[in-house]
């Protein structure tokens, strides 16, 4: 049994026939495994990510044949259950830590409130290790910390205490959605790292929600790129990113400038990500896709785990033929 | 040819009040920035927040008087000139280009605006060159008549760059013009800069934290740390060989499609000071790995070494 089971989840906003935000989505992720989802905006990427957690209010709607966490049937869980459960085992970090932080509350009394909550550590014992929390995040005097109130802090430091308060009650995963993204390169450099520390010291399995191929690149082991709401190519990294199989993914990646593509035209991919209102028939890149042919139009491709078919499209880039 | 854009020691210092009991402090936002910039060139500015890349913008589009030096655009000095005629030199980009459209128009008759500010063509004219730039940035005739909220945020900015180029400036300024785009949506707007300046012959400053943006676009490059320049030079050469260990530490940190296994990431500790205190001597010394004691009295003056200027006092060692 994996620790986190998804399989089929969809999310719907508006009337029944509109196109779902995500689209029959299947995850699997182990303990201690380290999967980034990989999307541009409006992949659903997010969307996936908070049904999870039952965070879609209505009239956004939720549905799965399986949405199973470390045994838990998340769509079975009552309110009072969920509380239990997020926050504890199951934690996330957000890009902007500012709005995860409470505004009028110390970050020490904050840490103490996880600790209370959770753990059921009072007094003088939450304070201890309220400090030792900032201590694993690397913040610097750590101890005078605990008395600052967020807008005291630098965006980098924020986010350090955003994520001792996620990792506070020790979760078996953590989401990060796009954590580093409002940062600079020097401090994201920093954070992934702390992240990916705690994550190995820690065995904790860690869901990496990114715009960002490179890093992604650089973080994960297991990749599921999205598109207009469908997981497209799932697999193994670097591998996937040296041989991508679907052509999105491949156009993703031409698109990035590198080393090397100095002042020369990049390849991209033309137009825009469908809108609910323009959702092609067959596949949802057809329209976007420079290897399209007749059936892309006609059919929907699937997108099988199960097989080798690790991309959903008809006509796969670098297949090699055994 | 003469340089489209001569900067000559460019400074812009702040005055921050501290509130009622205490003293009014400075900020030193750009402190003693020189460069030239050719025509058809692009020099890239990058640095971190609170570097001095956007007050650099805002001095060069003359939104804002430097404190001391001097700027010199197509030749003239902008101290004391008419800027009415300058203002159609120099154009600017943003970043979010739902904030610099208005809502309320229709994108055809915000391009032809500055136009009829500008020029004394007629109002067929004026429609002609309209649509002849919607085409050049990969829009139809069609969109004339709509307004910004029927556009996705790519197809915004191409009109904002429009918007920008069809009064033919000398100079473009363009403050982080790609970074809330997608990443295709923003391939496609860095090929539009790229079209556009071969043929129009624009210099660009081109404004970005993301260094593998830059390095696609970029002739030279200018990193700034707290408001002054750490290094400056032809781009490529400073991406191959970065001598400033700023430079160096920016570039290892910028994540890469296909790290190397085990690299050593040169990782910098710590984060930029309050720029209400900045430190003494080099203001990079406090984070600096190779830091002694020169470093934290004696601010490294900008200097040639290995065909491009470095301030830093061991910048020989790089080499």
């Amino acid at each position: 049994m994996s620790l986190l089971e998804i399989d089929n989840l969809s999310v719907r906003y508006g009337p029944a026939d509109a196109p779902p935000v995500v689209d029959g989505l299947d995850l699997r992720l182990e303990t201690g495994e380290v999967l980034a989802i990989v999307g541009e905006s409006g992949s659903g990427k997010s969307q996936a990510m908070l049904a999870l957690l039952g965070l879609v209010d209505p009239p956004g709607r939720v549905a799965a044949d399986r949405l199973h966490f470390a045994g838990h049937d998340l769509l079975a869980l009552g309110e009072r259950q969920r509380r239990r459960l997020l926050g504890k085992e199951l934690a996330m970090v957000f890009q902007d830590p500012l709005a995860a932080l409470d505004p009028s509350y110390r970050v020490g009394f904050q840490l103490e409130e996880v600790l209370r909550q959770h753990l059921g550590l009072r007094g003088a014992a939450a304070r201890r290790r309220a400090l030792d929390l900032l201590e694993q995040v690397e913040i610097p005097a750590a101890a005078s910390r605990l008395d600052a109130y967020p807008h005291q802090l630098s965006g980098g430091m924020a986010q350090r205490v955003a994520i001792a308060l996620a990792i506070a009650a020790e979760p078996r995963l953590l989401i990060a959605d796009e954590p580093t993204t409002a940062l600079d390169v020097t401090i994201q450099a920093q954070i992934l790292e702390l992240l990916l520390n705690l994550q190995r010291e820690r065995g904790m399995a860690l869901l990496l929600i990114s715009h960002d191929l490179a890093v992604v690149a650089e973080c994960a082991r297991r990749v599921c790129v999205m598109y207009a709401g469908q997981a497209v190519e799932v697999g193994a990294l670097p591998g996937l990113f040296d041989a991508p199989a679907h052509p999105y993914t491949e156009a993703l990646l031409a698109a990035l400038p590198e080393a090397g593509t100095a002042r020369r035209p990049l390849r991209g991919l033309p137009g825009s990500v469908p809108g609910r209102h323009d959702r092609p028939a067959g596949c949802l890149l057809a329209p976007r896709c420079a290897y399209v042919q007749d059936d892309c139009r006609a059919r929907r491709p699937p997108l099988d785990a199960k097989r080798q078919s690790r991309a959903r499209c008809f006509h796969p880039r670098n297949q090699e033929t055994p | 040819m003469s340089p489209v854009l001569i900067a000559r020691e460019l400074t812009r210092h702040y005055r921050v009040s501290r509130g009622l009991f205490r003293p009014a402090a400075t900020v030193q936002a750009l402190n003693g920035l020189s460069f030239a910039l050719e025509a058809g060139e692009t020099l890239a500015v990058v640095g971190e927040s609170g570097c001095g890349k956007s007050t650099l913008a805002r001095a060069l589009t003359l939104i804002e008087a430097p404190t001391a030096g001097s700027l010199q655009i197509a030749g003239q000095d902008t101290a004391g000139a008419d800027h009415r005629q300058l203002r159609r030199d120099v154009q600017m980009v943003f970043q979010n280009p739902y904030a610099s459209l208005n809502p309320r128009r229709r994108i055809g008759d915000q391009l032809a605006e500055p136009l009829a500010i500008n020029t004394a063509l007629s109002g067929a004219e004026r429609r002609a060159r309209v649509l002849a730039m919607l085409e050049q940035v990969g829009l139809r005739a069609e969109h004339y008549a709509r307004y910004p909220h029927m556009f996705s945020g790519g197809q915004r900015q191409r009109i904002a760059i429009a918007r920008a180029m069809i009064l033919r400036p000398k100079l473009l300024v363009a403050d982080e013009p790609t970074s809330a785009l997608d990443v295709s949506v923003q391939a496609q707007v860095l090929n539009l800069f790229l079209e556009l300046q071969q043929q129009f012959g624009t210099a660009y400053v081109f404004i970005s934290h993301n260094l593998a943006v830059v390095r696609h676009v970029a002739d030279r490059l200018l990193v700034m740390y707290l408001g002054r320049p750490m290094e400056l030079g032809p781009a490529e050469r400073i991406y191959r060989k970065p001598l400033h260990p700023y430079t160096q530490a920016l570039l290892a940190a910028t994540p890469s499609l296909h790290p190397e296994p085990g690299r050593q990431r040169v990782r910098l500790a710590g984060e930029p000071p309050n720029p209400l205190e900045p430190p003494a001597g080099c203001v990079f010394h406090p984070r600096c790995p190779y830091a002694t004691e020169r470093c934290r009295g004696e601010v490294p003056a900008l200097r040639e070494v290995d065909g491009r200027e470095v301030a830093c006092h061991y910048a020989e060692r790089f080499v």
